[in-house]
């Protein structure tokens, strides 16, 4: 298969994914299933945290970005500011041969 | 494109959504131009790399497939690679859904610009949007990141062997990072955080053996499970995780 067959095979199996879910939106659902699509972000968040984090080479400099960007989210409220701070925290973090 | 005569919410919430999506361009250029080198050194056309980008538009699948075409791997190896790493797409369209309603028409560009960023995004900025979500603001998150991913992609894809390597950086943190940001406005009771402590810590177990899309699929429904289960079996807020 040549490439751009094989990309616009790939390309074939995720606009769907895509669209699926999006067209769902109007079924009447159950207050268990309200509850369940409540939760994906927590868990899709989380599930995309994690072992990214732990799961890398270079986990402990990755952990102490993670806990101060996160701190400083948490207080201020502020995306850039905790992605920002977080990079310099994981920064200092190498810098001390963590 | 319609030149809206009367004045439209639409682009006012289509700046605000693409501005929204800012802060993330700092971890997105960095990883386009990565994305585009490992393609190159893969044996793709510049014209291949930046129609993966262009078409698939799944930062994750895309390095997953200049890997396995590097290392010779089939094409439906790859296909299904893909397939696997971005079903939960199905899951972020379910829940955007429950937030916006969309015509059919907004549905179908909706779909194609889909990522985890935009949709972490609008799900947590929409109930603070004026009116709500509104396909305005989804849009704008969406082609935010698409613009920066392609520019990234076709810098990379031409000018990659000149540039320093991301990795050496240290850009790897800012995806944690801008994920926690979208984690932490969500966490606002006890189940979530019981859901977020116990979805991370599995996706980390099943990490070690799962390619990373199927990881983030099943951690996230099984959370999601855990989370409605613990809302509907009782009342109040306390529950040992």
């Amino acid at each position: 298969m040549s490439i751009p067959v094989v990309i616009l095979l790939m390309w074939a199996v995720t606009y769907p994914a895509r669209l699926l879910g999006l067209s769902l939106g109007r079924l009447r659902l159950p207050p268990f299933w309200l509850a369940f699509l409540r939760f994906v972000p927590v868990s899709v968040f989380a599930a995309l945290i994690v072992p990214d984090v732990l799961g890398s080479p270079e986990w402990p400099r990755r952990l102490v970005g993670c806990v101060v960007g996160g701190l400083l989210m948490w207080r201020t409220r502020n995306l850039a500011l905790g992605i920002l701070g977080g990079f310099g925290a994981y920064w200092v973090a190498r810098g001390v041969g963590l | 494109m319609v030149t809206a005569s009367p004045p439209s919410p639409f682009w006012p919430a289509f700046g605000r959504g693409f501005r929204a999506l800012l802060p993330l361009w700092l971890g997105m250029v960095p990883f386009g131009v990565a994305y585009a080198i490992t393609a190159r050194a893969a044996g793709l056309s510049v014209w291949e790399t930046q129609l993966l980008s262009l078409t698939v538009f799944a930062g994750a699948s895309q390095f997953a497939a200049a890997g396995l075409f590097g290392a010779g791997a089939s094409g439906w190896g790859i296909v299904a690679t893909t397939f696997l790493l971005n079903a939960r797409h199905v899951l972020y369209g379910l829940s955007l859904a429950r937030q916006v309603r969309l015509t059919r028409g907004e549905r179908l560009v909706a779909a194609q610009f889909l990522t985890d960023e935009a949709y972490g995004v609008a799900v947590v900025s929409g109930p603070r949007e004026p009116g709500g979500l509104s396909f305005g603001f989804l849009l704008g998150a969406e082609l935010s990141l698409y613009a920066v991913w392609n520019a990234a992609t076709l810098a990379g894809a031409l000018a990659g062997a000149v540039l320093p390597d991301p990795a050496a950086l240290g850009v790897g943190v800012v995806f944690p990072l801008a994920f926690l940001g979208l984690l932490v406005p969500v966490l606002t009771d006890r189940p979530a955080v019981a859901v977020a402590l116990l979805s991370g810590l599995g996706a980390w177990g099943l990490s070690r053996v799962l390619p990373g899309g199927l990881v983030v699929l099943l951690a996230g429904v099984g959370g999601a499970l855990l989370g409605a289960v613990l809302v509907t079996r009782r009342g109040g807020a306390g529950e040992g995780a």
